[in-house]
């Protein structure tokens, strides 16, 4: 497979370079353009929120949560934050991402008992999904170090192509 | 946040579909013939009879080197799922915040990416090997249960699609759900990768409501009974199939490491089920092994790490086994200290099973039985070195040959003493104290994992690749990837050796900022160390059709240094039997490229200086031209991003006098391009660096962009200067390439007619 040229700029150096330029480039591309497609994909900015079980709300704090954590009633939540908390309540983990606005976060981030016919729900917030951010020329620059670096992992057989079209030639220095 | 389900799967199809597409191009493009490897072009027919006898004959085959075939296989493709895994938990760190995936998701990442690449990805692949060339190197027929063996590997696949079903699941899921309402297919989305972490720690594993937690249990558990059937085999085969002339004082070293290795798992795994069984019944049944009212949560630590460590040695044996056999055929000496590398892997052996609780120096054990741990794994750092001592022996003052293995050995020898070394601070109970569950632990266990063992993999592929499939890889490229993954790896890993120093948690998707940069640079590390596996994929798959044929008995030389082994010897025969080969005594020459033609400057050629000039002078400026288009490309991107600014090229119409138009710039950049460059260009070829050509035009391209990169600078910074720069220096590489090649071609054309119309 060998034919024998060799140059160690182009037969290792360059591709060298190029899997460091793909991979600089995959690191700036890949959050790049998810930066710019996150808004069209989905509800980001809003927090997940955690519910626990009337149960598990009695274990954690034995009855008595004290006067420190937030007290919320099921009718003070805005809708988005009633339907989250509903769906949480179902879901087998206990998590669902409120979908909207969220008036209540502070209290959610601090830990709320929330109060929902009768019973007692201890609310947190576990994740606050945050939009992620990126310089607008990240992706682009990204993109275009993944093409140099595919051009610098290609450079060997492009080398060897050059050498004997420079041998044909009847070239070399 | 993204939807880890829709990218992996995709990620993992599009993968799959590539490898399958390279290996169905390069079959068709090339095929062996049974007159020794010519190549032609010819079509392959897909008979479905013959697909099916295929699909039948590797579903039943109880021969070792097809289910040794199948565990590589196997092995490399959960090695790369699991390697899926890892890039994109390396992608979440690149922001200190969680804003790619979620905390939960990024959680669930890391437990997948542990037990994939530790079940299914390194034990497989190492038992596969084993499986080829073990019986081979003891001179046994095949391996001593071949049914049992096959039936080893066949519990493997269901086992990881039980372990990581989750995904799977998940994946449907989303895809039902385009046409089913969410009530009916509820199980389809409550199912999700287990984030627990690897260790599966209790009470957390008890208590998180995921089903998918339990199949994880009964696959793990189905995983332990394959290794362990695994492991009975080897071993019998060891002790009763040696062929003549193997005793116990000269079995090789990869055999005593996999025999070693196999009692180790004989005395593991088991214990693994049971515990994986208690923790089922717990979470199922409302046992009380793991509660706090019962055995209580440390129990679980205990028994997970009874497994949990000699596991680290069952991973890490076999590619010392293999370190202590390749490494010498390429150092042209024997190895050094035999006896001594064989006490050391039995001590290994026997220590491995009295090192657990060092996982747990942090937990409320009493310390008197803490020290006695301590003692124990700073003690079974004596054998690791023994190994290591010897191999640099063996090394010392050989006739070192720098291929592909060798370079994967040499580089194995130094990750595994960083990786050892900062083992033995672990091993000491204030310095844990300090660095447990800091990325100073994950730091020291990748240079193992990430370092000797699978260098020591792909090692082997290279080495026994001529044997496996009678061709060559690409070994340049194979040096190439082996410096790579090295190189990937120190720079991964030995980054978050100094941010664990620093005192930075694992297992977080969300981190302080100020550690930033240096996540940046270990995520890069680990993309290079995925290309670099991507690589080696290619080199593998692609070889298999266009590598060239081993014309030789000995394709690495071992005869030469007295290192002709069994496994070799087999293939010696084979190829006797087969070719009716003669066994060789190669004396390999390598031919190296050396330019036939003398230097004859550019101005040299046929007819008067007169005509030569302006020969070259056409030539130059068709180049030119062919090379200014070329840039204008580049150069038009930049504009679109926006790092260049179309209004400088208005400046040099106004350098010549007319209106400040960019269009007219850009008329008089094309001429320019085409006339003045390359003229200039044949003026100072001669006196440029460069042995050929389009070399003197890469360099002249770069010295020119300096003078563009002044004039046609509008005042960018940041990100937008670093582009228009790196736009800049491209687009003038592409001119001179084009102006070159395009001159050299013109100039081979016109070679070629002055020599068929008898000139020259």
């Amino acid at each position: 497979m060998s034919d024998g040229a060799d140059s160690f700029v182009f037969q290792y150096l360059a591709p060298f370079v190029g899997v460091l330029l793909i991979a600089v480039g995959i690191a700036g591309a890949v959050p790049g353009g998810y930066a710019i497609i996150e808004p069209e994909l989905e509800n980001c900015g809003n927090p997940t929120i955690g519910v626990e079980g009337p149960e598990e709300t009695a274990e954690r704090f034995g009855g008595d949560e004290g006067p420190r954590l937030p007290q919320v009633t099921f009718e003070d939540l805005s809708s988005a934050e009633q339907t989250a908390f509903l769906t949480a309540v179902d879901d087998p983990v206990g998590e669902e991402q409120v979908v909207g606005s969220v008036p209540n976060a502070d209290a959610f981030r601090r830990g709320s008992i929330v109060t929902y016919e009768g019973e007692r729900y201890y609310v947190t917030l576990v994740a606050e999904n945050t939009c992620f951010a990126a310089a607008p020329l990240q992706f682009p620059l990204g993109v275009f170090a993944i093409a140099l670096g595919f051009l610098g992992i290609l450079a060997p057989p492009l080398y060897r192509r050059l050498v004997r079209l420079e041998q044909r030639a009847g070239r070399s220095k | 946040m993204l939807n880890r389900a829709i990218v992996e799967g995709t990620a993992l199809a599009v993968l799959a579909l590539a490898v399958l597409l390279l290996w169905l191009r390069e079959r068709q493009k090339a095929r062996p013939e049974s007159d020794g490897g010519y190549t032609t072009r010819e079509e392959i027919e897909f008979e479905i009879g013959r697909l099916q006898s295929e699909v039948y004959r590797w579903l039943t085959t109880t021969d070792h080197r097809d289910i040794g075939l199948l565990y590589i296989a196997f092995g490399t493709a959960a090695g790369l799922w699991g390697g899926v895994d890892a890039m994109m938990l390396r992608t979440e760190l690149l922001t200190p915040p969680a804003d790619i995936w979620t905390p939960e998701t990024y959680n669930a990442l890391f437990t997948t990416h542990g037990l994939t690449m530790l079940i299914f990805f390194v034990l497989p692949v190492f038992f596969g090997i084993g499986n080829y060339v073990l019986p081979l190197l003891i001179g046994a027929d095949d391996m001593a249960f071949p049914r049992v063996n096959a039936v080893g590997f066949w519990l493997l696949p269901p086992a990881l699609l039980l372990v990581r079903m989750g995904l799977l699941i998940q994946v449907l899921g989303q895809v039902l759900n385009l046409v089913l309402p969410a009530d009916a297919i509820r199980f389809f989305l409550t199912m999700r990768e287990v984030s627990v972490g690897w260790t599966l720690y209790a009470p957390l594993s008890v208590q998180q409501p995921n089903p998918q937690i339990d199949l994880l249990l009964l696959g793990l558990h189905l995983s332990g009974i394959a290794t362990t059937v695994g492991a009975i085999n080897f071993i019998t085969t060891i002790v009763y199939e040696r062929g003549e002339g193997v005793s116990w004082a000269n079995l090789d070293i990869f055999s005593w490491n996999m025999l070693v290795t196999s009692g180790i798992a004989l005395f593991a795994f088991p214990l693994l089920g049971s515990a994986l069984v208690m923790l089922l019944l717990d979470r199922n049944l409302g046992t009380a092994f793991f509660a706090t009212e019962g055995g209580g949560a440390i129990l679980w630590q205990h028994l997970f790490w009874f497994w949990g460590h000699p596991e680290v040695y069952i991973l890490f044996l076999p590619a010392t086994g293999l370190m202590s056999l390749i490494l010498p055929k390429f150092v042209g000496r024997k190895l050094f200290g035999y006896q001594f590398i064989v006490y050391s892997t039995l001590g290994l052996g026997v220590l491995s099973f009295g090192v657990w609780a060092h996982h747990m120096f942090t937990t409320s054990a009493d310390p008197r039985v803490k020290l006695s741990f301590m003692a124990v794994s700073i003690a079974i750092a004596v054998p690791s070195a023994i190994k290591v001592f010897n191999w640099i022996t063996t090394m010392w003052e050989g006739d070192i040959r720098l291929t592909a293995p060798f370079i994967l050995c040499a580089g194995g020898i130094g990750t595994f003493i960083v990786g050892g070394v900062t083992g033995v601070f672990l091993a000491v109970i204030p310095v844990d104290i300090l660095y447990h569950g800091t990325y100073y632990v994950v730091g020291h266990f990748h240079l193992i994992v990430v370092g000797i063992i699978p260098f020591l993999m792909i090692a082997a592929s290279y080495y026994w690749y001529p044997l496996i499939t009678g061709r060559w890889y690409d070994t340049r490229l194979a040096r190439f990837q082996s410096l790579l993954i090295v190189f990937g790896s120190f720079v991964t890993f030995m980054t978050l050796l100094v941010i664990g120093g620093l005192g930075l948690p694992r297992r977080q998707a969300i981190y302080p900022p100020e550690y930033q940069f240096a996540q940046q640079i270990a995520t890069v590390g680990g993309y290079v160390i995925g290309l670099s596996a991507l690589l080696w994929l290619y080199n593998m798959l692609v070889s298999y059709w266009r590598g060239t044929p081993v014309t030789t008995t000995d394709p690495w030389g071992l005869k030469a240094t007295n290192q002709f082994t069994r496994e070799w010897q087999w293939f010696e025969q084979r190829l006797m039997d087969k070719y009716d080969m003669e066994p060789t005594e190669p004396e390999t020459t390598r031919r190296s490229y050396a330019p036939e033609a003398e230097p004859t400057g550019l101005a040299g050629g046929v007819g008067t200086v007169a005509q030569t000039v302006s020969r070259n002078a056409w030539m130059a400026a068709a180049g030119g031209f062919v090379g200014t288009v070329l840039m204008s490309g580049g150069l038009i991107t930049a504009i679109l991003i926006g790092v260049l600014d179309p209004v400088s090229f208005g400046e040099i119409a106004e350098l010549v006098g007319l209106p400040a138009s960019p269009a007219i710039g850009a008329v008089l950049f094309l001429i320019g391009g085409t006339v003045t460059w390359p003229l200039l260009f044949l003026a100072f070829s001669d006196y440029l660096p460069g042995r050929l050509l389009f070399e003197t035009g890469l360099v002249f391209a770069t010295l020119i962009s300096s003078g563009f990169a002044i004039a046609f600078y509008t005042g960018q910074s940041g990100l937008a200067f670093v582009g228009y720069l790196t736009f800049v220096v491209v687009s003038h590489w592409a001119y001179g390439i084009g102006l070159t090649v395009t001159f050299q071609y013109l100039k081979s054309d016109e070679v070629l007619q002055t020599r068929t119309d008898g000139g020259g």
